[in-house]
């Protein structure tokens, strides 16, 4: 049986078709996402890839903060549930989860069958998040999927101190009108992000192992910062982005069985 | 970090003020430490508690507050807000609280360590979020908190019924602080620390009020670093000392035409808030730079408290700058500003402490006016070092200068 | 009247302060408005006056910017906002409490801000075991007192007080019974419930009292309460739980508290029930018994609690109201609030008992990180009884 997840963000949609629960089919991202034709175009590409048509999908499961403007859905799902579900999938017997999205910044504690057993989001604050990130490239003119790359060439950490974004933006062009260089202050952006996801890790309890998810665990500035601030390994898999999407699909298997 | 190690000092001269003074905090450090060593009972102490309960008991406490300060100054403010933080503490929660309860979990920070307390002495004159604070501390430590509680006052001065409820609580803290050190009240000793009181006082307000000279004898920021003694030492001899030989050296200064400001003096303005100890560095420099001198804060006066009685005593700790109404608190900075001339007001938007900054808006405006001065506003921090923008203070400060200078051209 | 013809008469008074105001006045009452958390509503009513709750409203802040920085608890900003806008022309009194530095900053602006509107503050001591504390309050009790005769209310009296007291009390004990019956009625919505409690801010209290009574009686007569099945879901599926914080009355809020299927079984918001915990006592001066009421309060944020009871106080609360979690509304920038929230989460990590916090404020506007928090909550509640 085929169940599909799909995981609409604020500003991706990510797919994931699994086969009896247990083995993935296809993925598929687009950089659109709640408003748009993004979860569609995601879900003809599944399709696609997998050479099925709709009628063969057993079950639909729609998660993420578009998830109830995707009537198509069997059932919604949060994220949070779908992220740790996902992630469990990946790295069975994993027990932090951490998941930086567009908008907030959620860290998910697991327990050893892989139900979540706490969970804590970021405050209003958008310090912690992949906002934050996005703001930061767009005052140095590199696009977020760049920053990475950037911090990697960092000579040395230019810290940024500011939690207001709007202090942060002020402080980054102070440094830079200071002739600061650039690689260096992409690395302090992504370790101010680190700490403050580290901080809110904190509140919950870090039991290793330890993964992250979703777009900003690409990010290996921000995910090296975050392994050192918190002192344990994290675990990464370039299915990253699409634990809630698989996280869906499985909630969807697995409901489906018990129901029928 | 801060200001001390920008050149290599010149040998202390031990008979100077600043010998002294620096003397006095290290002694009180090391009292503390020595006397828990000892397995006296040691308190953690608000800066606004009646300090002549401890002091005529010999009972030993020390400062959250200054501890935080401290720290803060030294560069550690972050990380233990942090520490705060993933404790579950909202960072919108004031600074100094943070660091001291992140500091019952570290128990070592070597930019600033105190002893661990066996008692709490709190007053919220100051504000209630020391209530809330050493609440949490008696919590997390499980140790007895002793409240002396004195209710914001909304009329001008404090009326006898609320005279007569701190002096009820006063007396009960006496009791409640014997039962828990063992020690016992003397009414000789207490007659004798509130006369050494006093006499810190005096002193403290006539060194403080040497910057109504032109150009002062001081930079003010001076005030900000021997503040600490006022708090923690204000009932004992050697402060009195200190405070005494401080007098002397200003007015040595005065005559010889000497300040320890070291820039020529072209703007004299007054600083309302608590300073950003962790950009204390850029706080001072930005106003340095521009021959900005800080002639006036609330600051002086409100650690130099003269009462002749008992009565006298509890009204001054009523009468503490945040206890009292906007009018009064504006009526004595006006005060302030006409005795000592200051020609401009920088107030510090200090997000950690709610009840300073919450009606500084109106507060100032009517200051501004009252005067005919201008007045400028910054956003900081007292001890977080994340709200603080170097740029928009250097713009806030520029502007200020501006102002001054604008109106010294047109008279 | 049928159950759902007083809950309609109740949700109409809680969505329309004004409307409210503009009726006691139309009837010739005088009104004093009274600022959160605590004011001696008997005398205030036993001078004449009908007291109406002002704990602000949602609304975008402008005219407030010039007196408060961002950081101050936006509930007193709103009040201050609302008093410029005029929203409370016609009271006689605004009565502002200092029991928090929020709100010692609102009486402080508020003089200054809305100067037409006489300011009466209440000096409540936090050292409420000692006598001395008593005496305090007394004193302030009776300068309150003569300050409303001068506004234009009668002059005190021990009989009239008397009788004050009894009606609050009545009241209060009614507010409470109600608490238990919604907690066996998940048919009654998070939003119903809200109104209940929020219209009690505005109405008479004989008024309301006459229509709680009411409701109790006939949630009382049958199972269902003679209410209609909740449209979401069965009622058996609801999962129980208890709330906490300062308030919590937006109704999109609420909305998604009732579609992601919580059952508000009980609270702790000082809105709410913290208002009818304690009782004033019978027989002795009446004067007196105002006093002693307010030093016998408990487990409330905003008054000194040394132990924490708070903490083990909402662990209890949510065992005997077999709650499967806490909600924590967090009012953003409430120093009290965030101080407690630690030990408080603390203590219900230790018994077991999930919890969660959601960051709330004056100027919410956008609700899904809200609802996405309520639904996994939910989710984690329901896997751990799997």
């Amino acid at each position: 049986m085929y169940s599909l997840g799909i995981d609409i963000g604020s500003t991706t949609s990510k797919g994931a078709l699994l086969a009896d629960g247990n083995r993935i089919v296809a993925t598929a991202l687009r950089n659109a996402g709640i408003g748009t034709d993004g979860p569609e175009e995601v879900v003809k590409e599944l399709l696609r890839a997998s050479d099925l048509d709709e009628g063969q999908i057993g079950v639909t499961v729609s998660t993420g903060y578009g998830r109830t403007l995707y009537p198509e859905a069997h059932y919604r799902v949060s994220e949070l549930t779908c992220h740790a579900l996902g992630a469990h999938f990946i790295f069975p017997g994993i027990r932090t989860l951490i998941d930086i999205g567009g908008q907030d910044a959620k860290v998910i504690s697991l327990d050893g069958a892989g139900r979540m057993s706490n969970f804590q989001m970021n405050d209003k604050c958008a310090a912690g998040t992949g906002r934050f990130l996005d703001v930061m490239a767009g005052i140095l003119q590199l696009r977020a999927g760049d920053l990475a790359g950037e911090a990697a060439l960092a000579e040395s950490i230019c810290p940024i101190s500011s939690t207001c974004t709007v202090f942060a933006e002020s402080e980054v062009i102070s440094h830079l009108a200071q002739g600061v260089n650039r690689k260096d202050l992409v690395a302090g952006i992504c370790e101010s992000v680190a700490t403050r996801t580290g901080s809110l890790a904190k509140r919950v309890g870090v039991t290793p192992p330890l993964a992250m998810s979703g777009g900003v665990a690409l990010n290996e500035g921000v995910r090296g910062a975050l392994s050192r601030y918190l002192g344990v390994e994290i675990l990464f898999s370039p299915l990253a982005q699409f634990f809630g999407g698989l996280g869906a699909a499985l909630y969807g298997y697995q409901t489906y069985n018990k129901e029928n | 970090m801060a200001e001390e190690v920008r050149k290599k000092p010149a040998p202390p001269d031990p008979d100077s003020a600043r010998f002294k003074l620096g003397a006095i905090i290290e002694k009180h450090y090391r009292e503390v430490h020595e006397a828990k060593a000892r397995g006296e009972k040691i308190g953690w102490c608000a800066s606004n508690f009646p300090q002549e309960i401890f002091q005529t008991l010999g009972v030993k406490v020390c400062y959250p507050e200054n501890q935080a300060a401290a720290i803060a100054a030294r560069g550690a403010g972050q990380k233990l807000c942090e520490i705060a933080e993933s404790e579950g503490y909202s960072n919108d929660i004031c600074a100094y609280a943070r660091i001291s309860l992140a500091y019952t979990r570290v128990k070592d920070v070597p930019e600033q360590n105190m002893p661990l307390p066996d008692f709490l002495l709190c007053c919220n004159n100051i504000c209630n979020c020391m209530i809330k604070w050493y609440e949490n501390l008696a919590e997390d430590l499980d140790i007895p908190l002793i409240l002396i509680d004195i209710p914001f006052n909304t009329g001008y001065e404090p009326g006898p019924d609320q005279i007569a409820y701190v002096k009820a609580q006063f007396m009960d803290a006496i009791s409640q602080l014997e039962r828990i050190t063992g020690t016992t009240w003397s009414e000789d000793r207490f007659r004798e620390v509130m006369d050494i009181s006093n006499r810190s006082s005096r002193a403290w307000l006539e060194a403080t009020g040497y910057t109504r000279y032109k150009p002062s004898p001081l930079s003010g920021f001076d005030l900000l670093n021997h503040m600490a003694v006022a708090v923690c030492a204000r009932g004992t001899v050697e402060a009195a000392e200190a405070f005494e030989t401080l007098v002397k050296e200003y007015k040595e200064a005065v005559e010889k035409g000497t300040s320890t400001f070291r820039a020529e003096e072209k703007h004299r303005f007054m600083f309302e808030g608590i300073a950003c100890w962790p950009h204390l560095r850029t706080t001072f420099s930005a106003l340095k730079n521009r021959g900005m001198n800080m002639v006036a804060t609330i600051y002086a006066d409100a650690f130099g408290q003269v009462y002749q009685d008992l009565d006298g005593l509890i009204r001054g700790y009523c009468s503490v700058p945040n206890a009292v109404n906007l009018e009064k608190a504006r009526d004595t900075r006006i005060g302030i500003v006409r005795k000592t001339g200051a020609e401009g007001l920088l107030v510090h938007t200090n997000r950690s402490c709610k009840l300073w900054s919450g009606f500084m808006q109106e507060m100032s405006k009517q200051i501004g006016e009252s005067c005919d001065i201008p007045v400028v506003s910054f956003d900081g921090d007292q001890a977080d070092p994340r709200n603080f923008s170097a740029a928009q203070y250097e713009t806030r400060v520029q502007g200020l200068a501006e102002l001054m200078e604008a109106r010294k051209k047109g008279e | 009247m049928t159950n759902q013809e007083i809950l309609s008469v109740l949700a109409e008074a809680a969505g329309n302060p004004k409307k409210q105001l503009h009726h006691h006045l139309s009837q010739g009452r005088k009104v004093v408005a009274l600022a959160p958390v605590y004011a001696p509503e008997e005398l205030i009513h036993s001078q004449g006056f009908v007291p109406m709750g002002a704990w602000g409203a949602d609304l975008e802040l402008q005219e407030a910017k010039a007196f408060f920085p961002a950081f101050i608890c936006s509930i007193t900003q709103s009040i201050v906002e609302l008093g410029i806008r005029g929203a409370y022309e016609g009271i006689h009194a605004m009565v502002i409490p200092t029991l928090c530095d929020s709100l010692k900053v609102l009486t402080q602006n508020w003089k200054h801000a809305v100067p037409s509107i006489p300011l009466i503050v209440t000096s409540y001591p936090q050292n409420r075991g000692i006598p001395a504390a008593q005496d305090y309050l007394k004193s302030g009790f009776v300068q309150i007192s003569e300050k409303l005769e001068e506004l234009g209310g009668t002059p005190f009296s021990e009989e009239a007080l008397a009788k004050s007291i009894d009606l609050y009390n009545r009241h209060r004990k009614a507010m409470r019974e109600l608490s238990s019956t919604l907690g066996k009625h998940p048919r009654i919505s998070a939003r119903q419930r809200s109104d209940i409690f929020k219209s009690a801010h505005f109405m008479r209290k004989e008024d309301h009292l006459e229509l709680v009574e009411g409701l109790i009686e006939g949630l009382s007569d049958q199972e269902s309460g003679g209410l209609p099945h909740r449209k979401e879901d069965g009622p058996a599926s609801r999962t129980r739980v208890i709330t906490t914080g300062i308030l919590a009355d937006h109704p999109r809020l609420l909305n998604i508290l009732d579609e992601t299927g919580f059952h508000l079984v009980a609270d702790d918001l000082a809105h709410e029930s913290r208002q009818y915990r304690t009782d004033a006592p019978t027989g002795g001066a009446p004067l007196d018994a105002l006093v002693e009421r307010f030093c016998k309060q408990q487990h409330c944020s905003v008054l000194f609690d040394p132990g924490k009871g708070r903490a083990s106080y909402l662990a209890d609360l949510a065992t005997r109201e077999n709650a499967r979690g806490v909600i924590y509304f967090m009012t953003k920038f409430c120093d009290p609030e965030e101080f407690d929230l630690v030990p408080v989460k603390r203590n219900c990590d230790a018994a077991g008992i999930p919890f969660l916090s959601i960051e709330v404020d004056r100027q919410m506007s956008n609700f899904s990180q809200a609802r996405t928090a309520l639904e996994t909550f939910k989710e984690m509640i329901e896997q751990r009884r799997m």
